[in-house]
């Protein structure tokens, strides 16, 4: 495949997936396209400009979303908004005319229909509580945390060597069934790895331990 | 009222239905920093960048590629063609 062949493929896969990503959009885009366009017409009317026509064809375009179908509540409202702007504008006009009054009364048609499908959206929640749960876990690790620095203090005193107080560690956990014992094994084995020991086998023995709490607990 | 980088958005996509990549390139630009954190508008956006890149590169390529047939003739007579 030539570069003007490979260009050429690229530009048919990027505008077929613009058409398709627009295409997907297509219901979406023409509520907003419309708003959109109200909103133009809106600025027509604070600008003192003549808004009967383009207003008139607004109405007779989009005459479907007043019986509710394809427009969301969020959207019939901010259409809603647009059009009360655009009836104070007509209101305060100085002109009348046949043509005017009866785009006011269209106006007011979609305001009911607005106001029928606005959907009130009440967020309630259960009294205060105070938040345990995260202090309790904060204290409940801090707890561990200094049964678990005792454990090592207990085993690392008689001990000339750090391998040697995990390997108690070890043995505690796996004989004893000690969850503390595991933690302080797991934190010993962590900080020798980091520290370029050879740490493989007590890792064995490490899930070894594990499973052996694990299984403890499940009968229990 | 609609905010107007809402609107260029809505121009945007309405310029990439009709295929008109230029234009659709200025509205996203405009919208470029309302939006700068919406994932899908910023797809849209670089990849009609990307098309645009695309669609020039394949012109300049093609532009090169053209061989100019000039006919020279002096005296209403046909003197050579290069």
């Amino acid at each position: 495949m030539s570069y003007g062949d490979a260009l050429q493929s690229l530009e048919n896969l990027l505008e077929s997936f613009l058409e398709r990503a627009v295409a997907a959009k297509e219901e979406r885009l023409r509520v907003l396209s419309g708003v959109s366009r109200l909103d133009d017409i809106a600025h027509t009317t604070k600008d003192g400009g003549d808004i009967t026509e383009s207003l008139g064809e607004w109405f007779a375009e989009h005459n479907s979303w007043l019986s509710g179908d394809g427009l969301r509540p969020a959207d019939a409202l901010r259409i809603n908004e647009i059009l009360t702007e655009i009836r104070e504008g007509l209101t305060t006009s100085a002109d009348t005319s046949p043509a005017l009054d009866k785009l006011g009364s269209e106006i007011d048609r979609w305001g009911q229909r607005a106001t029928s499908t606005a959907q009130k959206l009440v967020l309630k929640r259960g009294p205060e509580t105070p938040t345990e749960p995260a202090e309790g876990s904060i204290a409940l690790f801090d707890r561990v945390l200094k049964r678990v620095a005792n454990l090592y203090a207990d085993s690392s005193g008689s001990r000339q060597h750090i391998l040697s107080a995990l390997d108690d560690s070890l043995e505690s956990a796996k004989e004893q069934k000690s969850k503390d014992a595991l933690l302080l094994s797991a934190f010993i084995i962590y900080y020798l790895k980091l520290n370029n020991y050879l740490v493989d086998p007590y890792v064995k023995r490490l899930k070894e331990a594990e499973s052996v709490i694990k299984s403890e607990k499940r009968h229990a | 009222m609609l905010n107007q980088s809402e609107k260029s958005y809505c121009e945007a996509l309405l310029a990439l239905k009709h295929k008109d990549y230029r234009v659709a390139a200025n509205h996203f630009d405009a919208a470029a920093l309302h939006f700068k954190d919406n994932r899908e508008f910023n797809l849209l956006k670089e990849t009609t960048n990307l098309l645009l890149t695309v669609k020039a590169e394949r012109q300049e390529l093609d532009s090169k590629d053209k061989i100019e047939i000039e006919e020279v003739f002096s005296y209403g007579q046909e003197e050579n063609l290069r």
